[in-house]
């Protein structure tokens, strides 16, 4: 067969106009710069916080100064966390009405399309304008169940036991760095709790917003399922672009209980100045179910692996997920899952892309405690390289510490293969088309697992744009 | 001193508390460089070829030494290459000439004993334009022998050679061993591996491939582990030429408390465009004590080649097993025949055949009477 020409694919980069769009910067209290026990008494002063609470940041700072940042992780030596204002409050508080929001708040997220959705589709919705959740609001009958959504400030206050016990005990500030940091200088959030039985028939979503410049953005994301109960959380993320760098260190922490079942979906379009550096993790206990559905689009420094504790017989995990790393973006992603448990089984569905000297890397982890016997694992990775210059890297580590296990693990890396245009083409497609249709066929398992409206955000975060044609 | 605590470093690190990054080793070894009194030839085929054993001062005055010296980088550790290149007490210098095909292999073989307990070999192997040459490297220790073997093997592979390296390592239990691999692979020629770790209480082994353009290397393992024996095995093909080929394929066979990592690289460098790799490991576990770490890296930094990996692990089927032992078969006796049967592609590969029966010997004697 004759070899076709080679042909670069391009795509062209997110069009991401609509999130570039900053409001004038008008706060009502804004941290010194830098990172010492005196900013942090403050913070906790300002939002009226507990002892207990106050404690643990100064000790979680203490961890922060002491750890180290990994010796693998990408390059974020540009990052200064001198620089990086901690807590931003915006001139408004919580609002339960949308029309009492100021305008200029309120226009960021009626460009982005929040109360719109609000009406349309979602249960219950909370955004977050950088360092404070600004709108809150969930559907009356869910209340009336018990369902509990609130942000994180609110629920020290009014749930203050519950917090206590959970808080940062999934991810403890031991973990890593900027989980440390995370916990002397977490602000905002959300705090879901679903009693047991109750399945939330509809997603509730949470939106941040970074817009301060040279701000760090630290939402703690706290989340209940009881036992039998199903919730479908939305979480999406983005910030207008500054000169300054910015940092968003969140952390997010799940916790199933026997019999239920979370599906947490993400997309995140940081701009492109932006290290992202979440931690994200889920203990799910017996029969529970945990679905994380990740999209990392966005941030010029992405490290983001969700982790799947399966800590009860029969728990199960599964991920799928898109990294889209463009010119200057190293975005470092993945999974990890710990098998804790006998007869777990988890899934990892993980596709990147890379393009225009973009780096993506799949690093992940599937670790098999030697009690867990009768576990099945399945992982996929694939990588999809558009051009040369560009760079693509899979990082998997199997630990199996017991015999009854079922494991499989694939992963694929190249580039579209000219015999699949070339098929395509016969079929009567043009060229572009043909690869339009094999990069969305890519990203296919994503998009089909988020609720519409996201779907369409992803589609046209992917927009495809085909040069040249065969010779 | 020689330091134990860095050695198969992954080509990329990850995750510190996986600790897969390095292996660390915190054994008493006594790397001492004593004389190895043994013969060691075992079968030199005759023709035209240089086949002596590698002097002592190594080959510092021969040209090629440089471009060796240039490609650093490789091997179990830097200072374990370096303490074998500077204190060999064996080892073989091969030299094919251009076009000259040997048919016979050349077979060197060690064991060390109680008088002889060190083997530190250093090897190189140059094959000349489309010279064909098959190297067999077999090492035993005696039963009673407290054996230590740090090895280092260079292979130079110029255009359209091909040169097969078989190695084979079945030391006891209280043996330590070391081999530090480097294959760099000119245009057009090709260098295959076949490796059979079965034996000794600890073992590292690292073999790097450097592949020019059109180059071929093909990795096929095999290892055992049984006991509280530890294998760290790290392979590494590095695709620096366009249209170059290379595979890792690994069975193994863990019972006990045996544990091991296995670590395979395919990194297609800048340039390496329209390059394949493939890399594929199949573990039987025997044991609900055993431990198997798998760490398949693909690095790419060309948009068009094609890497791939696969990894299974799983229990050993259980009707199989209960078929075998319906017909009369122990429970020992039946995972050495899941055993055979899973390697026998390599098995069948090595050559000459007398080998294959120590080595079919060693695998049943693993496994029957592993503790």
């Amino acid at each position: 067969m004759v070899e076709l020409e080679r042909q670069d694919n391009y795509i062209d980069d997110i069009n991401r106009e609509l999130y570039d769009i900053r409001d004038e910067f008008s706060y009502s209290y804004k941290a010194d710069k830098g990172l010492t026990p005196e900013i942090i008494r403050e913070i906790s002063g300002k939002k009226n916080e507990p002892k207990w609470m106050l404690d643990f940041r100064l000790k979680s700072l203490q961890i922060y100064n002491e750890l180290d940042v990994p010796p693998w992780s990408p390059d974020i030596s540009d990052l200064d966390i001198d620089n990086i204002v901690t807590y931003v409050k915006p001139k408004t508080d919580m609002k339960i009405s949308w029309d009492d929001i100021p305008d200029e708040i309120k226009d960021t997220f009626v460009r982005l399309g929040i109360p719109q959705a609000e009406h349309e589709s979602l249960a219950g919705v909370g955004a977050q304008y950088d360092s404070e959740v600004v709108y809150h609001s969930v559907r009356q009958y869910l209340l009336d169940q018990g369902v509990i959504y609130t942000d994180m400030e609110s629920a020290v206050r009014d749930y203050g036991d519950i917090i206590k016990k959970h808080f940062m005990t999934c991810v403890p500030p031991r973990d890593h760095k900027f989980a440390a940091l995370h916990g002397a200088v977490w602000s905002g959030g959300s705090f879901v709790y679903v009693p047991k039985g109750v399945k939330v028939d509809i997603p509730l979503q949470s939106y941040f917003r970074s817009n301060a410049p040279g701000a760090g953005q630290f939402e703690h994301t706290l989340i209940i399922v009881d036992e039998g109960a199903f919730l479908h959380f939305i979480e999406g993320c983005s910030a207008p672009k500054y000169s300054v760098n910015n940092l968003h260190a969140g952390c997010v922490e799940l916790f199933v209980r026997e019999g239920a079942r979370l599906r947490y979906s993400t997309i995140e379009n940081w701009s492109k100045n932006m290290y992202n550096l979440n931690t994200k993790r889920c203990i799910v206990e017996k029969n529970g179910s945990i679905e994380w559905i990740s999209g990392s689009f966005g941030s010029r420094v992405s490290m983001l692996y969700p982790m799947s504790v399966l800590k009860g017989e029969g728990a199960s995990s599964e991920f799928t997920g898109v990294t889209f790393a463009g010119n200057g973006q190293y975005l470092d992603t993945g999974a990890k899952v710990i098998h804790g448990a006998p007869y777990t089984t988890s899934t990892i569905n993980a596709k990147s892309i890379a393009k225009d000297g973009g780096v993506a890397v799949y690093r992940g982890i599937v670790k098999i405690a030697p009690r867990a016997h009768h576990t099945k694992s399945t992982i996929s990775c694939d990588s999809l390289m558009m051009d040369n210059n560009s760079r693509s890297d899979t990082i998997p580590v199997l630990d199996i510490r017991n015999d009854e296990v079922d494991i499989g693990h694939e992963a694929k890396i190249g580039r579209i293969s000219d015999e699949a245009i070339f098929y395509l083409m016969t079929r009567g497609l043009s060229e572009s088309d043909a690869r339009a249709m094999i990069v969305r066929g890519f990203v296919e398992p994503i998009a089909k697992e988020l609720p519409l409206e996201y779907a369409v955000e992803m589609n046209n975060l992917i927009r495809l744009e085909l040069e040249g044609s065969i010779g | 001193m020689i330091k134990l605590n860095e050695l198969n470093t992954l080509p990329v690190p990850t995750f510190r508390w996986l600790r897969v990054n390095e292996l660390a080793i915190d054994d008493e070894i006594d790397f001492e460089a004593r004389p190895y009194g043994k013969d060691f030839l075992q079968m030199a085929p005759q023709g035209e070829l240089i086949q002596r054993q590698m002097p002592y001062n190594g080959l510092t005055d021969r040209p090629i030494m440089k471009d060796l010296m240039d490609s650093a980088g490789f091997g179990v550790s830097e200072d374990l290459v370096g303490f074998a290149d500077t204190f060999h007490n064996s080892g073989m210098y091969i030299e094919i000439p251009r076009g000259i095909k040997v048919t016979e292999p050349i077979m060197v073989g060690y064991k060390p004993d109680s008088d002889n307990p060190t083997v530190i070999d250093n090897n190189l192997i140059i094959a000349h334009e489309h010279s064909e040459v098959t190297i067999v490297m077999d090492i035993a220790s005696s039963a009673n022998a407290s054996a230590v073997h740090n090895g280092v093997t260079r292979v130079v592979a110029k255009e359209g050679a091909m040169v097969t390296v078989i190695k084979i390592q079945r030391m006891n239990d209280s043996s330590f061993h070391f081999d530090s691999n480097l294959a760099l692979v000119g245009s057009g020629a090709r260098v295959d591996y076949i490796v059979a770790e079965l034996g000794s209480k600890k073992a590292a082994v690292n073999y790097t491939c450097r592949l020019s353009e059109g180059a071929q290397s093909h990795i096929n393992t095999i290892y055992l582990g049984n006991g509280d024996r530890h294998l760290d095995l790290s392979f590494l093909m590095e695709h620096q030429g366009r249209r170059s080929t290379s595979s890792i394929e690994a069975r193994g066979a863990l019972r006990d408390m045996a544990s091991k990592t296995f670590k395979g690289t395919i990194d297609f460098k800048k340039g390496a465009d329209k390059s394949e790799g493939s890399e594929s490991e199949h573990v039987l576990l025997f044991d609900r004590t055993v431990k198997s770490i798998s760490v398949p890296l693909l690095l790419c930094s060309e948009d068009d080649v094609k890497g791939q990996h696969a990894i299974s692990s799983g229990k050993v089927d259980q009707d199989k097993l209960f078929y075998l032992m319906s017909r009369g078969f122990s429970r020992g006796e039946a995972m050495v025949l899941l055993a055979e049967a899973s390697f026998s592609d390599v098995i069948d590969k090595i050559y000459p055949k007398s080998l294959e029966d120590l080595i079919r010997a060693e695998i049943s004697g693993r496994l029957l009477h592993g503790n």
